[in-house]
């Protein structure tokens, strides 16, 4: 064995440890939400030493938050983290480098050809990962970043490690019966962890599922906006404030699982905005009265209002301190609302629109959904959406009426 | 490529080792979601309400209730108002006090004015109530207590400060489809007997800012306020 074959199996080593060490993290800031309660996020390029997001800002919590951060989301309360597969992997890559150090076989062509393709898996996953963090998240994780880094790294040092000795070794038919037995034991190391998960994680239960309905439903006010949904969709309200960064995320959840194209949506606008809600002392969200009132104003393009004050949040919470500034942000980009916006008319309708929130007695948090009038519990806004909207969706209809 | 014991031993650990850390965390979620489930609810997020403002005492919520059953609102009766005579019977209180109920309103409320011997609201009027009613936030009623200067016959004037609070009232039913107006108006005619309102009240809101400020004019007039009470 010579220095240098075996130095690339131990940067590999290395490379798995830390690829190790980054999804060890991130897969136990995904399991923490498991107990369905609000937890910090660790976003460090270096594990432990870096403040956790405790606000729910940061990239990492947008990504572990996002559809992708799982698999069968759908099936099981959370679904399966896909950070935990990415653990496995590594753990794997770590044993199969530990392996050849101790048994003096890391010059082995055989070996060192398994290692490349053992890589080959975690490197393209990450490329993928990459893109969809970039192109559909739009935010980058750092405990990703550093997987992606230590994917890259062991794919590079298996390529060096067997390059060194596919040089000097004879040339040999390729042991298969070998191969097939190390992917197996590559199989036994994903699949172990993941049915120790699911065997232990906690049960969904129906009392879960119960966090009340509607107690008044009818829009008496006539304050819901519809969103416009599919022809016999499941009827859905979702009661949120235009500048929650929350009620955003939930909006891009509920795109991108699928679920939300089955409903159809109306919403009723609940701003966090001492502005023109008494309910709260501070605003939480400066601006969102005065563009829930463009949201109203807007009619049957309300649906443009929202996606643009969605992607506009920022600024406009921060121009949110003065309402004229919020008010001419909108009339740039909006100019046929700027009949509507600040007239009694609309500030009446807002009002009512707090006071359907006041008549059904909801908790002063946004957003919520209630789909066929039932609300959907805070904790499943976000990992369990897909679980708990789905079961929402198959079930019958309770006498086929609208049950809003 | 053969493996040996070493290469088990190691698979095992390192497998062991994984799943440990798997268990521990899916343990503890599970174990920290079972003792928030068998541990009493503490206090949740806010529930939505309408406001009770500092000022709503008990006094005042007591006279309030009285001169809003009197006068229609909580009983939903066919009765639509109250006269003179009722609200000072209702309130059971002098006129300078019943006034004095409207002071902690001050930033709530708006007076209306009216030409002499008119119930037309005016433009400046319209704005002003159109504002004020607008500015509902969280209150739960809407008073309207019309008056009337103290020339003319008292008969004149009970029935011209009735069609002043009636023209509010028509005004607020025509602009804004509230279909909770009939819960949260109340009207109060005092004509010119009873709780008319003194110079104090140039300070405050009023359709007409411009114009002189006698109790003449004050009184020519509806004192239209939200009342951030809940009953």
């Amino acid at each position: 064995m010579s220095q240098p074959r075996s130095g690339a199996v131990v940067a590999l080593a290395i490379f798995a440890l830390v690829g190790a060490i980054f999804a060890a993290v991130s897969t136990a800031d995904f399991v923490a939400f498991l107990d369905r309660q609000v937890h910090s996020v660790t976003c460090s390029f270096v594990p432990g030493l870096g403040a956790a997001d405790t606000t729910g800002t940061s990239g990492c919590h947008a990504v572990l938050m996002s559809p992708y951060s799982a698999v069968f989301r759908a099936s099981t309360w959370g679904g399966i983290p896909i950070s935990l597969a990415a653990l496995s992997v590594f753990a794997f890559l770590l044993f199969r480098a530990a392996d050849l150090l101790i048994r003096r076989v890391a010059g082995d062509p055989d070996e060192t050809r398994f290692l490349v393709a053992a890589t080959l898996l975690p490197v393209l996953v990450s490329a993928v990962y990459l893109t969809i963090a970039v192109l559909r998240i739009g935010s980058l994780c750092k405990l990703c970043v550093g997987i992606y880094v230590a994917s890259l790294g062991v794919f590079i040092s298996a390529i060096v490690a067997h390059r060194g000795a596919a040089r000097t070794a004879p040339r040999r038919s390729v042991p298969w019966g070998a191969y097939a037995v190390a992917f197996v034991e590559g199989v036994v190391f994903v699949a172990v962890p993941v049915l120790l998960y699911l065997a232990l994680k906690p049960a969904y239960t129906s009392a879960m599922a119960n966090c009340g309905d509607l107690i008044h439903p009818e829009d008496r006010y006539g304050v819901r906006v519809k969103l416009g949904g599919p022809a016999g969709g499941v009827p859905a309200i979702e009661v949120i404030d235009p500048l929650c960064p929350a009620c955003k995320g939930f909006s891009e959840r509920l795109a991108a699982s699928g679920l939300g194209a089955r409903l159809d949506p109306e919403i009723v606008l609940f701003p966090l905005d001492k502005e023109c809600n008494w309910m709260v002392s501070e605003s939480l969200h400066p601006g969102s009265c005065a563009v829930s009132e463009a949201v109203l104003c807007a009619g049957p393009q309300a649906r443009d209002v929202l996606e643009w004050a969605f992607a506009n949040q920022d600024k406009l919470r921060e121009a949110g301190k003065d309402t004229k500034r919020v008010y001419d942000l909108i009339r740039q980009r909006f100019p046929e609302l700027g009949g509507c916006l600040g007239r009694p008319a609309v500030k009446a309708r807002l009002n009512r629109s707090l006071r359907w929130v006041v008549a059904n007695s909801l908790p002063v948090q946004t957003p919520q959904l209630f789909v066929r009038g039932q609300k959907v519990c805070e904790e499943d806004t976000d990992l369990g959406l897909d679980f708990v909207l789905a079961r929402l969706l198959d079930r019958p209809q309770p006498g086929g009426g609208a049950g809003r | 490529m053969k493996p040996n014991k070493a290469h088990l031993a190691l698979f095992l650990v390192v497998l062991v080792l994984l799943s440990g850390m798997v268990a521990v965390w899916v343990h503890g979620a599970a174990s920290r979601l079972a003792d928030l489930q068998s541990s009493a609810k503490g206090p949740g997020t806010a529930v939505a309400s309408a406001s009770d403002k500092g000022y709503c005492t008990g006094a005042l919520k007591q006279i309030l209730r009285r001169v809003l059953t009197s006068c229609g609102l909580i009983t939903g009766g066919s009765q639509r108002g109250c006269q003179p005579v009722q609200a000072r019977s209702v309130a059971a209180m002098s006129g300078d006090d019943f006034n004095a109920l409207f002071v902690p309103l001050a930033d709530r409320a708006a007076i209306i004015q009216f030409d002499q011997d008119s119930a037309e609201l005016d433009s400046g009027a319209i704005a002003l109530l159109d504002k004020t009613f607008a500015a509902q936030r969280g209150a739960s009623y809407f008073l309207v207590v019309s008056r009337a200067s103290t020339e003319g016959a008292l008969s004149y004037n009970r029935e011209l400060s009735r069609k002043r609070a009636e023209a509010v009232l028509d005004h607020i039913r025509s602009k804004f489809s509230d279909p909770d107006l009939d819960q949260e108006v109340g009207l109060l005619w005092l004509g010119a007997e009873y709780a008319q309102l003194d110079k104090e009240f140039c300070q405050w809101q009023r359709s007409r800012p411009d114009e002189a400020c006698t109790t003449a004019h004050l009184n020519r007039s509806a004192f239209i306020a939200w009342i951030d009470c809940r009953l």
